[in-house]
């Protein structure tokens, strides 16, 4: 009796099971979303994500991809962690998804090119730009954001503009933030001038007392911090607080508007090097609105890039006509110019942007400003 | 700066860090004095401080403004409240625990360390909460050193606090209590004390330096987060084996030291910041090598 009543029970269940594949053509296409919705980069990576579900919303509104097929967001939580990102990738993997848009620490993303370059996954990297992502990159890849050279060109251009001679740089060890900072020390010294410090912190740490003596005692005019905002606050503000005159600049993972909380007064003044954010983009006029509506709250720096991000990949799917990892692939690096919200698209034969987009930012009354010199 | 101002500068900064290291190195120690436990969920009662003190200042910073009164209102606050909270876990995690073998213990405070960890996750949705308060950068020079105000309110305030707690250990007779349950619990019972309760009072106290520490450093840097308690957890760690763990004013002159040591460590020659910690735990390791009682500990048979 046990048995037959099992054996109703697993009937039962292949049914419920084999039900929709009948329909597998209007199946929804899954595309994983890896961003870092908890721990200290939580702040972008649910501004990113919902950036992304903005524009799988108006896709589907439009009538979804393939004829009809509506996208299906599975998000992946990389907490800007190698570890977990890697966890992220292979439930992402094993769950089969067709293709991934994502990726914001540098660090934490940089293991997963080989979990989906093995599957065979497409993935549009929308935020991560260290240099460090190219050669590990399988070739199933694409970076839609300016990679970390162009952004020490940038640096570069903007202090020499500045007229700063002795340059102190701080980074904090992961693969975005010291990249950024030997980019900056290699072209810096390049040019004939000083690196007067070149500073490293832990992550998590909270007093920065010693560091800004030895960069106070180094001589420095300005200070170049390449990673992360909440210890950058940190650092603005202790930078300030002991009386540091110079110059600060913050790289493109600082400049949220958190800097502002959590550095107070301090960060009046400071510069930023940010990819267009969307309020610098004219493209982008009704994607805030339409963002502020639904989720009531202005969009975040990579907001336009995870929203291109995923219109990109929709494209490339259309294109290809296929979910096949291959077709997709192939479509994507075929991109010439497409165009969403920042700027046009299309990738050197490494799969990174074929253009810088990096600009100036100002702090200004708690808010950022684009800066003209 | 020539290298004297250098020097203290780093000596000052070194004091006003070794102040926060040591508040939390206290817990530490008293409550591997009494029960013989490393308590790893000490540094998370450090971070529930914080968040408890920044809970505390939104409430009282309407009449009392967020200057210094408001947060060392909220900073009573706080400690009373995680005071309790470390009571309570000791009272529901270790108490019936204490007869187990000692390991078993010791993963009772990791798994504790962790539920506070992942509660204030949850709770906040692990992001940075920015505490504000109406402090200035103000401050003056006295040659080409730089003190702020804040710096000495807040190590005027740990040294009262520590202050305090010798008085209370020395002075009072829970203080004698807690010493006698420290040397040997059976006999303690025998002469009538309430041991039990003699570990709650350390428990709290312990729990309420650490919440006024966690307090004092939001309000101080900033921001607070879910796992600002590791790393100063380690440290203090740390600074109460320094110190020779179990004893008190140990705890506090590890916890300088190591702030010192820091402080200094970052402008060894030649050597950049990154290697600060690693200069910092091989410190520890060399201690536990060559005096594994630490500087003012006293020699002991039984040890972890």
């Amino acid at each position: 009796m046990g048995n037959f009543l099992k054996w109703v029970a697993s009937a039962a269940l292949v049914n419920v099971a084999i039900g929709p594949l009948a329909l597998a053509q209007d199946d929804p296409i899954t595309l994983g979303v890896q961003v870092p919705t908890t721990g200290s980069e939580a702040t972008y990576g649910k501004d990113m994500f919902n950036a992304i579900s903005l524009a799988a919303d108006e896709i589907n509104a439009d009538g979804g991809l393939l004829g009809g097929r509506q996208i299906e967001l599975v998000s992946g939580d990389s907490a800007c962690d190698p570890q977990q990102s890697v966890n992220a990738a292979s439930r992402l993997a094993s769950l089969e998804v067709v293709g991934v848009v994502g990726g914001y620490c540098s660090g934490a993303t940089q293991p997963t090119l080989k979990v989906y370059g093995d599957a065979n996954i497409p993935f549009v990297i929308v935020a991560a730009n260290s240099t460090q992502l190219i050669p590990a990159n399988p070739g199933n890849a694409v970076m839609i954001n300016s990679t970390g050279n162009d952004q020490a060109k940038t640096a570069l251009d903007f202090f020499e503009g500045e007229e700063i001679e002795k340059l102190a740089i701080v980074n904090q060890g992961d693969a975005y933030s010291q990249d950024l900072a030997n980019l900056t020390r290699d072209a810096w010294s390049e040019a004939g001038h000083t690196v007067s410090a070149f500073e490293y912190v832990n992550k998590g740490e909270q007093d920065f007392s010693a560091l800004v003596n030895k960069i106070r005692s180094s001589g420095a005019d300005a200070v170049f911090w390449t990673a992360y905002y909440a210890d950058g606050g940190l650092l603005i503000r202790q930078l300030r607080q002991r009386g540091f005159q110079g110059l600060i600049a913050v790289g493109d993972g600082s400049n949220s508007p958190k800097l502002f909380d959590i550095a107070g007064q301090a960060a009046e003044g400071v510069f930023a090097f940010s990819n267009p954010t969307a309020d610098f983009l004219p493209a982008a006029q009704q994607f805030i609105s339409d963002y502020n509506a639904q989720f009531d709250n202005s969009p975040g720096p990579y907001a336009p890039l995870a929203y291109d991000g995923l219109q990109l990949m929709a494209w490339a799917i259309d294109k290809a006509g296929t979910t096949d990892g291959d077709a997709i692939i192939s479509a994507l690096n075929s991109a010439d110019g497409q165009e969403w919200l920042a700027g046009p698209v299309a990738f050197t034969p490494e799969h990174t942007l074929s253009r810088s987009n990096f600009v100036v930012l100002e702090g200004q009354d708690g808010n950022w400003t684009r800066y003209e010199p | 700066m020539t290298w004297y101002d250098s020097f203290l500068q780093q000596l000052v900064d070194g004091l006003v860090l070794g102040s926060f290291y040591a508040l939390v190195a206290l817990g530490y120690t008293m409550v591997f004095g009494v029960i013989k436990l490393l308590n790893f969920a000490h540094g998370d009662l450090y971070m529930t401080g914080a968040f408890v003190g920044f809970g505390g200042l939104s409430l009282v910073s309407g009449f009392l403004g967020a200057g210094w009164l408001g947060i060392f209102v909220a900073m009573l606050l706080a400690m009373l409240a995680v005071g309790c909270l470390g009571v309570v876990i000791e009272r529901v995690a270790y108490h019936p625990m204490l007869g187990a073998p000692r390991l078993s213990i010791l993963i009772t405070a990791l798994a504790v360390s962790l539920v506070l960890q992942n509660a204030a996750l949850a709770l906040t949705g692990g992001q940075y909460t920015a505490f504000r308060t109406e402090l200035g950068f103000g401050g003056f020079n006295l040659g080409n050193l730089f003190l702020s105000y804040n710096q000495i309110v807040l190590v005027a305030t740990a040294g009262v606090l520590m202050i305090g707690l010798e008085l209370f250990v020395s002075k009072t007779l829970y203080g004698r209590a807690m010493r006698a349950v420290s040397i040997d619990k059976d006999m303690c019972r025998m002469m009538g004390i309430n041991v039990s309760a003699v570990i709650a009072v350390t428990f709290f106290i312990g729990s309420g330096l650490a919440a006024a520490a966690g307090t004092m450093a939001g309000a101080y840097y900033g921001s607070i987060w879910y796992f600002m308690g590791f790393l100063i957890g380690l440290k203090a760690f740390t600074a109460a084996v320094i110190g020779g763990i179990g004893s008190i004013p140990g705890a506090m002159l590890g916890g300088l030291i190591l702030g010192l040591l820091e402080s200094f460590g970052t402008h060894i020659p030649f050597i950049g910041s990154e290697w600060k910690d690693v200069f910092t735990f091989s410190i520890l390791i060399l201690v536990l090598v060559f005096k594994p009682t630490g500087l003012l500990g006293k020699s002991e048979v039984e040890r972890m």
